[in-house]
């Protein structure tokens, strides 16, 4: 049968994950800019505050601190959504923001040259593309893995 | 490096994201014609079978941040279309259709005609306003034909 996607988690408002995102790459950003001056000590330990963060979006979204805050303060304050969303997509995109920063973080430390400031910009571009147009860059990589015969295929429909 | 150099980088990174999400913002509401236009097999979707004028076959993921929004606006243009239905296929577990269909993305919606032939094809979140357009151009299609 095709499957409708209605059988789904409570919904949350789609502006939440946007919001987040808009924090996080202005994060990125302050650390791409610390690496490129060769402020290279103090863009590894944003990195891995930006890569605990990402952590813990994957674990508990719903308490993590973005969205806590876009709950506590921005939400009172604008109109009710027009639609909700589905709580996955944005969860698995913070995983693949968790592995690219976590990768970025690895490779520094075992000595790749610009590990960071790669690991930052292209975090960077995906966290900027999602709070600016909307567009989830980390959503469209289920696809690619799944392509590549990495995921989706464990109760494949008969 | 010097800070100048380094606001520079920024100031390219930036634009050229900026660039990149313009250009997916433009794509997504943009038909596409050039497409192999095969006939599609309702049985191998897991369906019963398709509209009599048109289907709006959409396809899907639970990755898939804006699929239920376009899910939304696609069956209430169905409702709307006597004889046009829509088909939402989940591509979470059926790498199998996505290859064959060669979906890259999701959304991607395919627009079929009465013979379940593919016309048009979707990549992102189109508009309502494009996919009316589609169903219109169909429909003269057919009445010419």
């Amino acid at each position: 049968m095709p499957e409708t996607p209605s059988s789904v988690p409570a919904g949350i408002d789609p502006r939440g994950p946007r919001f987040g995102a808009a924090i996080t790459s202005v994060l990125l950003i302050i650390d791409l800019f610390l690496s490129l001056i060769d402020l290279t000590e103090a863009a590894l330990w944003l990195m891995v505050a930006i890569a605990l963060l990402f952590l813990w979006g994957v674990v508990s979204p719903r308490t993590a601190p973005w969205g806590v805050l876009f709950r506590k303060v921005v939400r009172p304050r604008l109109a009710p959504p027009s639609e909700l969303e589905d709580p996955r997509p944005p969860r698995f995109a913070q995983g693949v923001g968790l592995l690219v920063t976590t990768l970025g973080i690895l490779l520094h430390v075992l000595g790749v040259p610009f590990a960071l400031p790669i690991a930052a910009a292209l975090a960077f571009v995906a966290a900027f593309l999602n709070a600016a147009f909307a567009y989830c860059l980390g959503c469209e990589i289920w696809l690619m893995l799944q392509r590549a015969g990495m995921v989706g295929r464990e109760h494949r429909a008969a | 490096m010097k800070i100048i150099a380094a606001l520079v980088l920024i100031a390219i990174l930036l634009a050229v994201t900026i660039g990149v999400g313009l250009y997916l913002r433009w794509r997504q509401s943009r038909p596409q014609r050039h497409i192999p236009h095969e006939v599609v097999q309702p049985e191998r979707l897991g369906a019963e079978g398709l509209g009599e004028s048109a289907t709006l076959l959409q396809f899907s993921t639970q990755m898939c941040a804006r699929c239920p929004g376009v899910h939304r606006i696609l069956s209430s243009i169905a409702d709307e279309h006597e004889g046009v239905i829509h088909l939402d296929v989940d591509l979470t577990h059926r790498p199998d259709i996505a290859r064959h269909f060669h979906v890259l993305q999701t959304p991607t919606t395919l627009v079929l005609d009465g013979s379940g032939t593919v016309q048009t094809r979707f990549g992102g979140a189109p508009s309502r306003d494009v996919i009316e357009l589609e169903l219109t151009r169909l429909d003269r299609k057919d009445a010419h034909a």
